[in-house]
């Protein structure tokens, strides 16, 4: 009995290894706060990864489809049900992901003996200003970070992920337009699939502009943007590449 | 599609400050007559399942769907309707996407449900005898009909229709450009819904 705790923790430790393990491989996707609204990005392999969830919300995710799609419906369902009951303007996404997603997310990953979930998401909401955004960067085991500004990444392992979300901080400015954004945020997806190193050893630009080129050939690029003023409820609005010109 | 401002009890004028035709998604529209309240929810739940719809399942809902969802709301209300205090009688207009382009669709309905689909015009409410008499005149003699209209004659046309129609029904009102009020109106188009708001309906009154 007395070594039961142990075990337990020792499960966990598993089960966070089986998970980073699973998710090796998983393409990036990012989120960044713009003047104009907020943009989303990730290339998938016929899977989206860029979605709407309510008037002014939208999630990127990378990891497992069926897991993606599980937290989509249950964040859309609990924002759908939240607006009818009260008012489309007290869906907030501290709440869905502080009272909804978060705790649903640790009470699975801590159930040992069933499957956990093989997600790494980002979640944002786009506010009347740009430092009313907020992004949120939810782990798989529950565990989330608010961010209310600049670029936010979510990648499969954490150190490049950092790596990767520091360097794209310093390059773009808060004012970049969607274009150069997309552009950055392409280069920084190939070194991270790449595993291209974000310190001494990055490659040039002429080589991050040529590799994402390259690496995006039978994938599809996914571009979602909430704008900031809109005379429509519902601000999330896709691009493509051609409407970034790039 | 076009709508009066005036909300009534009995012979009370309530307000002249009603929105009564209401952008229910991208690329449909309703417009409300009858009880306010019961219409004002059941554009509620349009709206909301609509939308529901079209995030969770990543496509809109179809045309024919939109239609019946309309219609089953009336239908679930018939006990009010019956009781006299919660008739319903809407206008909706969506898009066909199954044609190429995609074509808006008017369709009216019955305080009990039944859908029928408008070819040109239809008119709801306590002063639609009136505007549907008018309507029927213009297409029949009018030049240009109202299908031929561009968007500067059907905004004139509306706005004299809602005028004309408030001085034989006082359930009809609100609209009056001289005194800077004017009716709720949006403009479908296959592409989606661009909403007519007051300024452009003076600008557009007075070219």
């Amino acid at each position: 009995m007395t070594e039961e705790p142990y075990r337990w923790l020792e499960a966990i430790g598993n089960r966070r290894e089986y998970v980073r393990e699973q998710l090796k491989g998983g393409s990036p996707v990012f989120a960044a706060s713009l003047q104009e609204g907020i943009l989303l990005l990730g290339v998938g392999t016929g899977h989206s990864k860029v979605f709407e969830l309510f008037d002014r919300h939208a999630l990127a995710g990378l990891g497992h489809p069926a897991d993606i799609e599980k937290i989509r419906q249950a964040a859309i369902d609990a924002a759908h049900l939240e607006a009818f009951n009260r008012a489309p303007e007290s869906v907030s996404l501290r709440r869905l992901v502080g009272f909804g997603l978060s705790p649903q997310l640790k009470t699975n990953f801590e159930q040992i003996f069933t499957a956990p979930f093989l997600v790494e998401l980002l979640l944002t909401e786009v506010g009347g200003e740009p430092g009313q955004d907020l992004i949120t960067r939810l782990h798989f085991d529950g565990a989330f970070q608010l961010h209310t500004k600049g670029i936010v990444v979510a990648a499969s392992q954490p150190d490049s992920e950092l790596a990767a979300q520091t360097w794209l901080n310093q390059m773009l400015a808060a004012k970049a337009g969607p274009g150069e954004t997309v552009e950055v945020l392409l280069q920084a997806w190939w070194c991270l699939t790449e595993g291209k190193p974000f310190d001494g050893g990055l490659p040039s630009e002429a080589e991050r502009r040529d590799g994402w080129r390259k690496a995006v050939n039978g994938r599809t690029v996914e571009v979602g943007r909430l704008v900031r003023k809109a005379d429509r409820r519902a601000r999330y609005q896709e691009l493509s590449l051609g409407q970034l010109v790039l | 599609m076009g709508g009066d401002r005036r909300a009534t009890a009995g012979n009370v004028i309530v307000t002249d400050r009603v929105d009564k035709v209401i952008e229910l998604d991208a690329t449909s529209l309703l417009a409300i007559a009858g009880v306010p309240a019961t219409a004002f929810e059941m554009a509620r739940v349009l709206e909301t399942s609509f939308e529901y719809y079209r995030r969770s399942q990543l496509q809109t809902l179809s045309l024919p769907a939109k239609v019946r969802a309309l219609a089953r709301l009336l239908r679930e209300n018939l006990p009010m309707t019956m009781q006299g205090v919660g008739v319903v009688m809407p206008l909706f207009a969506g898009v066909d996407q199954t044609v190429s382009p995609p074509q808006p669709q008017i369709y009216f309905y019955d305080p009990l449900g039944a859908q029928f689909h408008a070819v040109g015009y239809a008119a709801s409410g306590s002063g639609s005898g009136t505007i549907r008499s008018i309507l029927s005149f213009q297409d029949r003699y009018g030049q240009p009909r109202p299908t031929e209209m561009n968007l500067q004659q059907a905004v004139q046309f509306a706005l004299r229709l809602l005028m004309i129609a408030s001085e034989f029904d006082s359930a009809t009102g609100g609209v009056n450009p001289q005194a800077d009020t004017f009716a709720t109106i949006k403009v479908l188009r296959g592409s989606g819904v661009e909403a007519i708001l007051a300024g452009r309906q003076a600008e557009l009154l007075k070219s």
